[in-house]
């Protein structure tokens, strides 16, 4: 069995184009994921029944709904019920960003929660604003304990992007089996993919693991 | 009161929720403005009915691949935890070269790497559905893997050194000490992975394997009435997924009643 670099060369321009398309719907998507999530975790704080009630109905049914379900409903489902033009692209990311939101949802909201009763009733006691008691007490507490599991989900939206291919958007894994169902050099085409996923991801759970070790840790002491 | 300078007459911890829910009630209003609603009143959902035969052959199979898939990868990631227990340090290094890498590619990157790649090398051609469930398994492992570490790594040391004292040979040690303990308490993750495993099944539609999401797309495009057919599929994994993880949360309580 022979590895044929050449094959590589020879399709890099698309496949970088494949890679940088994979970040990019990921970057939007996170960014959107980030506004969804926010809404469904001060939604589930909120002291209104009513609106606990449906930012729990989006996080429930967004974490439980497969991915690939949720990006070919969009994909099938939103051009006619809106009607509106939607290319795969853009119905991905929108389709990841609903999934990932609801995660990142309980991701702020165990981060606001985890941090000590103690530090909020301190805030209060001392008189300090709200604006101030969120910015200055909660938030720089709660960023730093919602951190690894953020990036979790950053690690797993990455993994997701992947499921793509399956509306033929344009990023790295559909690239690369194009042109594996092209040239019949699979071997090279989906090594390469897989190991440019690796590069990637890998950091990132290595920070994950070493950050829930420290927290763990402190924990302990 | 301090701070409350613009909005005369709202407590200024009022101010954040009042504009969230405001925020909150644009989104809702926006969307459903946008919504075609004379499409939605011609939705015909009989069409689901007429073809339930197809959806719930798909269903079944996605039932088989999870059930084989998460079975078949929690025994292997079973072995491989122990495994990473053991003394000869290559292994230790072979089970995390292997967890690692399962762990941080994508499902379905592994899944067409088995079905296109991996007969270039072994010579052996794999059809969709052993593809698939070699997959799903090799994936599962891996993270089941980790859960039983972190479970092994959790039994307290006096066991070890008390199975060791006792003269307990290795095979007794792991299967009379260390791992009922270590199962025990990896109950509620592996009962995630059971359902991360079910809702991966979807994936395998990608390499054209005959499971619910096939046999949905199948049917969308004979019937070309996507919006009814993709939603009951979508109802179905949600009401599933949400009766596994019940499930899971009875099991948990009742293994924490039964203990000794």
């Amino acid at each position: 069995m022979d590895f044929d670099v050449h094959v590589l060369q020879q399709h890099a321009g698309a496949l970088l184009g494949g890679f940088l398309t994979t970040l990019g719907v990921v970057a939007a998507s996170l960014l959107l994921a980030t506004v969804l999530g926010l809404l469904g975790c001060l939604g589930s704080l909120t002291p209104h029944p009513a609106i606990v009630r449906v930012s729990r109905w989006y996080v429930d049914f967004f974490r439980v709904v497969p991915d690939v379900v949720l990006i070919f409903w969009v994909y099938f489902c939103f051009p006619p019920l809106f009607g509106l033009r939607l290319s795969a692209t853009m119905s991905g990311i929108l389709a990841l960003a609903l999934g990932t939101g609801a995660f990142l949802a309980e991701v702020f909201r165990a981060g606001v929660l985890s941090v000590p009763r103690g530090q909020l009733d301190a805030a209060f006691a001392l008189g300090i604003p709200s604006f101030h008691r969120w910015y200055q007490v909660i938030l720089p507490q709660a960023v730093r304990r919602m951190m690894p599991a953020f990036v979790n989900t950053v690690t797993d939206l990455l993994k997701h992007s992947s499921l793509l291919a399956g509306i033929t958007a344009g990023e790295m894994t559909y690239v690369a089996y194009t042109i594996g169902a092209q040239t019949f050099r699979y071997v090279e085409t989906l090594s390469a993919v897989a190991v440019a996923y690796f590069v990637v991801i890998f950091p990132l759970s290595l920070y994950v693991r070493r950050a829930e070790s420290h927290a763990v840790r402190r924990m302990g002491q | 009161m301090i701070g409350a300078g613009g909005l005369a007459g709202i407590p200024p911890m009022r101010r954040g929720t009042l504009a969230f829910f405001a925020g909150s009630l644009l989104l809702v209003t926006g969307v459903l403005w946008a919504v075609d609603w004379e499409y939605v009143r011609a939705l015909d959902f009989g069409v689901v009915w007429t073809f339930r035969g197809t959806l719930l052959r798909g269903y079944g199979v996605t039932l088989l691949f999870a059930g084989a898939g998460a079975g078949c990868g929690m025994l292997l990631g079973t072995v491989l935890a122990v495994a990473s227990q053991s003394p000869l340090r290559p292994l230790r290094w072979l089970v995390t070269g292997y967890v690692e890498f399962w762990r941080n590619t994508p499902l379905l990157v592994q899944l067409i790497w088995i079905h296109f790649a991996l007969p270039v090398f072994t010579g052996v051609n794999l059809s969709v559905n052993q593809s698939g469930f070699l997959g799903l398994t090799l994936n599962a492992a891996a993270y089941h893997t980790e859960i039983v570490r972190a479970g092994i790594e959790a039994v307290p040391r006096g066991q070890w050194d008390a199975a060791y004292a006792l003269g307990l040979p290795a095979r007794h040690r792991w299967r009379a000490v260390i791992l009922p303990q270590a199962l025990r308490m990896i109950v509620p993750p592996a009962a995630g992975l059971v359902i991360g495993v079910f809702k991966a099944t979807a994936i395998l539609t990608i390499l054209g394997i005959g499971e619910l999401m096939r046999e949905t797309v199948r049917v969308s495009e004979f019937t070309y009435k996507p919006v009814e057919v993709y939603t009951a599929t979508a109802a179905i994994y949600v009401v599933s997924g949400i009766l596994l993880s019940h499930a899971s949360v009875r099991l948990e309580r009742w293994l924490r009643r039964s203990e000794p």
